[in-house]
């Protein structure tokens, strides 16, 4: 490498529970992929692709079987204890106990600041998701949204130049869920993160990232990875336009040729 | 302010009409069909013994609620102290239910006669300590519970944030078990003044309601016994209630949807 400094590289990487049991299953098999500083990647695919997976490999909350990987050229071990990256999930997990503000405020103090830094950067960071006139109500007392917005902004709050987002919306209903889309972007565009995206929406996946990859199940494997050439500047038109549907079909025949030809095989196997 | 009163009102009348109609058509029974107080006490009766000795009741209700709140803080500290050990070596995981439905089967009342051998039967501490062992089970339960059922996806969150073991049982594992040390109590707490009362049966100072119930009872002063057993429900109420309204204040968010 010359010298320049992936965000994420994975080569070689596998993932294989249960090794030499019979209920062996290769979650990840020889999976290579570099995300570049600044990129914003998708992972998609069917479940069971390994996606979730693969984005857990990043985080160091499981280990790979084989294969190297790296996160801002040191191990994802070295970059968790660095916290050079936040995690958004699913599920906000934020903790009912704590504030919106005092939420935000965690990682800062597992950190170890002080408590006016802490206060100042978690402000700061609710401006940035539109939530200030929240800060000092309880997570249940808001909706879903506003609770997924709470835990990206808590993603943030050490500033980490990685962002990694296990289907961060995918709970959220369709109109909240293209809010959120835009926001993302206003983010990334305010903070100039690296960010893997893991979601298994075709229009989502296209309309966030620079580039898609695309997973295929049993083994969970990288089949395809589609550049979607829309430029940086994406806003509502963009879904309205050519270029974001050809790539939405470019995405779902990448998806449906290994889907489909699976599905093919098994359905001669049958007969 | 005064909307939410009337609406609060509206949960209060109907239970308070409920006792009225009840203590009435108790009363008339009573009175219509000439039972003895030995039988059942009209509960003119039981009301005359109670308020006429208020002093005495207060009293009474004291010393055994003394003995109940001695229990019930020994037998949840033990309980929490259990409970963190436990979470903390993992091997309770899937012992804790059995080995407590197991353990709260023997009749540990049944051991007061024992104690009161092992330590002096003129002081409280047999008592007392029969209370908390009592105590100890659904609040080691319920806080070995809260402990360890915590969100996967939190433990993970808090692993990315490179929290270490000591850091999540703080501020995580703890105040997620805030809810079930409640719902412990909730049991606990009545519980402690049924198990101080009962041990008084066994003999030891006679200053208590146990003690008295059973004494008034042997010299046929029944509207007295009952009265004593009118406090002793008010006792268990009285440590019930606060039990709710610590609740209610301390941990807003039960009872609620959880946050996703």
């Amino acid at each position: 490498m010359s010298g320049h400094e992936h965000a994420v590289s994975a080569d070689g990487v596998w993932k294989i529970f249960n090794e030499g049991l019979p209920n062996e299953v290769t979650a990840l098999q020889d999976v290579h992929l570099t995300v570049d500083t600044g990129e914003f990647i998708s992972l998609i695919g069917p479940s069971g692709c390994g996606k979730s997976t693969l984005l857990r490999v990043i985080a160091d909350l499981t280990d790979a079987t084989r294969g190297e990987m790296k996160v801002a050229g040191v191990t994802p071990h070295e970059a968790r204890e660095k916290q050079l990256y936040g995690m958004a999930f699913q599920q906000a997990a934020l903790f009912d106990w704590r504030s919106v503000r005092r939420n935000v405020e965690l990682p800062l103090e597992l950190q170890g600041w002080d408590k006016d830094k802490r206060k100042s950067r978690a402000m700061e960071l609710l401006e940035m998701v539109q939530l200030a006139d929240f800060a000092e109500h309880r997570p249940w007392e808001l909706s879903g949204g506003m609770q997924q917005r709470v835990a990206i902004a808590r993603s943030l709050a050490v500033d980490p130049p990685l962002l990694l987002m296990d289907e961060p919306f995918g709970a959220l209903d369709e109109m909240t869920r293209e809010r959120m889309q835009n926001e993302l972007l206003r983010i990334r565009q305010e903070t100039g993160k690296s960010i893997v995206f893991v979601t298994h929406s075709i229009p989502e996946a296209v309309y966030l990232s620079d580039r898609v990859v695309v997973m295929s199940p049993r083994p969970g494997r990288i089949t395809d990875v589609v550049p979607i050439p829309l430029g940086t500047d994406r806003d509502e038109d963009t879904r309205e336009s050519d270029a974001f549907y050809e790539s939405v079909t470019a995405v779902r025949e990448a998806l449906r040729g290994h889907v489909g030809g699976a599905g093919m095989r098994a359905r001669v196997g049958e007969v | 302010m005064s909307e939410a009163w009337a609406d609060r009102l509206k949960f209060v009348w109907p239970p308070v009409l409920i006792a009225l109609a009840f203590l009435g058509a108790w009363q008339l029974l009573v009175v219509a069909r000439d039972i003895q107080p030995f039988l059942l006490p009209a509960p003119s009766l039981i009301a005359q013994n109670f308020f006429g000795d208020i002093a005495l009741m207060w009293g009474t209700a004291y010393y055994t609620g003394t003995t109940a709140l001695l229990g019930l803080v020994f037998g949840t500290f033990a309980g929490i102290v259990m409970a963190l050990l436990a979470q903390r070596f993992g091997v309770v995981n899937n012992l804790v239910t059995p080995l407590a439905a197991g353990l709260a089967a023997v009749p540990i009342i049944a051991l007061t006669p024992i104690l009161n051998n092992m330590f002096s039967i003129t002081s409280r501490t047999p008592r007392v300590l029969v209370t908390a062992i009592i105590v100890f089970f659904p609040m080691f339960v319920n806080v070995t519970r809260g402990l360890i059922q915590v969100q996967p996806v939190q433990l993970e969150l808090m692993r990315s944030m490179n929290a270490q073991p000591r850091t999540v049982v703080r501020t995580l594992r703890v105040p997620n078990a805030i809810p079930f040390f409640f719902t412990g109590m909730k049991v606990a707490a009545p519980l402690a003044v049924i198990a101080a009362l009962v041990a008084e049966y066994f003999g030891g100072p006679q200053e208590g309601l146990g003690s008295r119930i059973a004494s008034s009872a042997a010299n046929t002063a029944y509207g007295r016994a009952w009265a004593y057993v009118v406090a002793a429900i008010i006792t268990g109420l009285v440590f019930y209630l606060i039990v709710v309204a610590v609740e209610r204040w301390t941990t807003p968010w039960t009872g609620r949807t959880r946050s996703a």
